[in-house]
């Protein structure tokens, strides 16, 4: 019978699993991984910052802007207790479409092309040509 | 005792154990017990987390503080949809593509020592303990309104306590992740269909929303007190303008100045270090796959807890109005206020929908506390099992041993949590925290925003990031927000007492710069390119991808695939 906690600390918990590894031919290239990565933080951090900008914005309004607790938008609504109740839940939604779209197109876009045959460029970086 | 209630209840329990016994690993292995194989798809997924992660904390908790802090309490619900924008925009992807099997095996693999699995041990088992009693406790709550009677000498609170601990963790040790997982998402659906009828019924009945909070704005917010033994109705005073009094629309009916902001940083961290919600994760077949359930997770969570806010606004303006013809009301209300908030939402299903509402909501109720037990039961399971028995105890453990580790472990835990449940008075707490189901699920994302999540995203963002460093990182936020919160116990939640209570704006940013200090002044792990193509390239992804597309086109026979394959 397998032995479950043998393997060493590197070692794939994938590896002899359902993902064969007879598809060997997919790889990923250190500098693509890297210049992916760096792009990635940025819409990550980007995204960030709008998130927690508009969260702390409405407490914010709260302590400064009257009529941001005290005015009606919707019926007898403040414009916080709107914002609160389900306008904050819309941002989210919207924001993470954004943000799974970009950061799936920078993966699909960086990353991700067969090894090349004929020892062509290997990387996305030396194929736009500014690889070091 | 209601029968409708008791035969509802005795169906779900009845079908969530076939379902687990139905979808029950066929093979002793861990990573299908832990982890479903890897298999599980973008909505099912995403159904099964919020199972996961709307307890009694979200079904009766949010309703509850809203019914009981007005617009502040609103910010419960916000705080707990918030907090999976940074999980998709930080943890996600990575942490699947990194693939293991919980976040002390992540820390562990990606630090490559074993000293940062174990303190993360020892930290996972303190978030999941202090997230696990708050859901017995509900479970005993609603139990206590849903039966009102007890068994074999016990009384309703215990009992249900007790049924809802033994009926789960029958499941998560017959079903592992795959029944758990299938189970969470129906779940789920029941739990919004709840809300989704209950609402209807509600505005069916002429329940105008912006009105009513236009209402409710133009008296004082005020609530039940026990003083000199009598309960009697007291004014809440505003936090945000001393000497001035709380409305149910305005801020200030609960938090301070910084109340708010440092309640939703604790709420928004807390989730990306909850080991139960992180752990699903591991099941997506790919990152890409993981960051898109996230997305679907937090339309859900907009909708549900919408509803939720909806539902707690009811209650306020309506329960007042039918309390004097409503005679069992009386002893659930002071002059038509509720003395536990919690019952809010049930008190609602039974005005409109008699004792059937009532089972249909209770029933509601009870499913948010069992799935997301389940879920904490296996990721305890999956950290004392794994991280520690087949890592540390057993190492050349079988498959067949060491998910009878994980299986046992769940039973200790569920034990355990269960004894601390039964020792908690939730009435006299009651007095102390408005909503205290919502309240002590706080104190476990408190810990685990202040401890776990910032290592968390450390080790996911930055290559310096050491196991020393980790390892001080996650002792200091850990001991931060323990001590601060054990203080806030002794203060009080007024003034600076409201910053102890959600200590994740102090400890996260010391535990995140003791990890930083540490970790430069200590060397990063060998091999970090191959760790970092691991944790951000996709070649895991598209091999996954590939192998379901040379699956499908084989099914579809070997013509259609040569075509497929040409074509790409």
């Amino acid at each position: 019978m397998a032995s479950s906690g043998g393997h060493s600390p590197w070692a794939d918990p994938d590896e002899g699993g359902q993902w064969v590894s007879d598809l060997g031919d997919e790889y990923d290239m250190p500098t693509d991984v890297d210049a992916a990565f760096r792009t990635l933080r940025r819409v990550a951090v980007g995204h960030f910052m709008v998130f927690l900008g508009v969260v702390v914005a409405v407490p914010v309004l709260t302590l400064t802007v009257d009529w941001w607790s005290e005015g009606r938008l919707i019926g007898g609504m403040t414009p916080s207790f709107v914002m609160a109740a389900v306008g904050l839940y819309v941002f989210f939604f919207l924001l993470a479409i954004a943000a799974s779209t970009l950061s799936n197109a920078v993966e699909d876009r960086m990353l991700g092309d067969p090894e090349p045959p004929d020892g062509g460029p290997t990387t996305h970086a030396e194929q736009r040509g500014d690889s070091p | 005792m209601n029968v409708a209630s008791l035969l509802v209840l005795a169906v779900l329990l009845g079908a969530v154990i076939v379902l687990g016994l139905v979808l029950r690993p066929r093979r002793a292995s861990t990573l299908e017990f832990y982890l479903a194989g890897r298999r599980v798809g973008v909505m099912t997924n995403a159904c099964a987390i919020c199972g996961d992660y709307f307890s009694a904390a979200s079904f009766l908790g949010v309703a509850a503080a809203v019914y009981a802090s007005g617009l502040d309490g609103v910010w419960y619900a916000t705080g707990f949809a918030a907090g999976f924008v940074p999980v998709l925009l930080f943890v996600a992807a990575p942490l699947r593509r990194f693939g293991e099997f919980s976040i002390p095996d992540f820390l562990g693999r990606r630090l490559g020592s074993d000293r940062v699995r174990l303190v993360a041990v020892v930290v996972v088992q303190l978030v999941i303990l202090s997230y696990l009693v708050p859901q017995a406790v509900g479970s005993g709550i609603t139990w206590e309104l849903l039966v009102g009677d007890g068994i074999a000498g016990l009384t309703p609170y215990a009992t249900g306590v007790v049924v809802s601990t033994v009926a789960i963790t029958a499941l998560v040790i017959v079903g592992g992740m795959r029944g758990t997982t299938w189970t969470q998402a129906v779940q789920f659906l029941l739990l919004l269909s709840a809300f989704i009828w209950l609402v209807i019924v509600v505005i069916a009945s002429g329940f105008d929303y912006p009105r009513s909070v236009a209402e409710l704005t133009t008296d004082p917010l005020a609530n039940p007190a026990e003083v000199d033994g009598q309960w009697r109705l007291e004014a809440e005073s505003n936090r945000l303008e001393e000497g001035e009094l709380a409305y149910f629309g305005h801020p200030g009916g609960r938090y301070g100045p910084l109340g708010q902001i440092t309640l939703i940083i604790t709420l928004m961290l807390g989730t990306a270090g909850l080991p139960h919600v992180m752990n699903r994760y591991f099941t997506s077949p790919t990152g890409t796959a993981a960051r898109m359930t996230t997305v679907w997770v937090l339309g859900l969570a907009g909708l549900f807890y919408a509803l939720a806010v909806l539902l707690g606004t009811a209650a306020r303006s309506l329960i007042p109005g039918a309390a004097p013809d409503q005679p069992w009301l009386a002893e659930l209300t002071v002059d038509g206020v509720l003395r536990v908030p919690e019952h809010a939402p049930l008190v609602l299903g039974r005005l409109y929908g008699g004792e059937a509402g009532l089972a249909v909501v209770a029933v509601g109720a009870l499913v948010a506390v069992l799935s997301t037990i389940a879920g904490l039961l296996l990721a305890s399971a999956a950290s004392w099992g794994h991280d520690v028995y087949e890592r540390h105890i057993n190492p050349n453990a079988t498959q067949r041993q060491a998910v009878w580790a994980g299986r046992a472990a769940v039973v200790v835990v569920a034990v355990l949590s269960a004894a601390l449940a039964l020792g908690l008075r939730p009435y006299s707490l009651t007095a102390l925290f408005p909503s205290i189901v919502a309240t002590m699920v706080t104190w476990a994302f408190a810990l685990a925003g202040s401890a776990l999540a910032p290592v968390f995203i450390l080790a996911i963002w930055w290559r310096g990031t050491t196991a020393r460093g980790a390892v001080a990182g996650m002792t200091v936020g850990a001991v931060t927000a323990v001590g601060m919160v054990a203080a806030a116990t002794v203060i009080g939640d007024r003034s600076i007492g409201e910053l102890l209570l959600t200590p994740t704006v102090i400890a996260a940013p010391l535990a995140a710069a003791v990890t930083v200090v540490v970790s430069r002044r200590t060397h990063p792990p060998a091999e970090l390119d191959r760790l970092w193509a691991k944790l951000h390239g996709t070649a895991a992804d598209r091999r996954a991808v590939r192998l379901a597309r040379l699956t499908v086109t084989g099914i579809n026979g070997p013509d259609g695939g040569k075509d497929s394959e040409k074509k790409r």
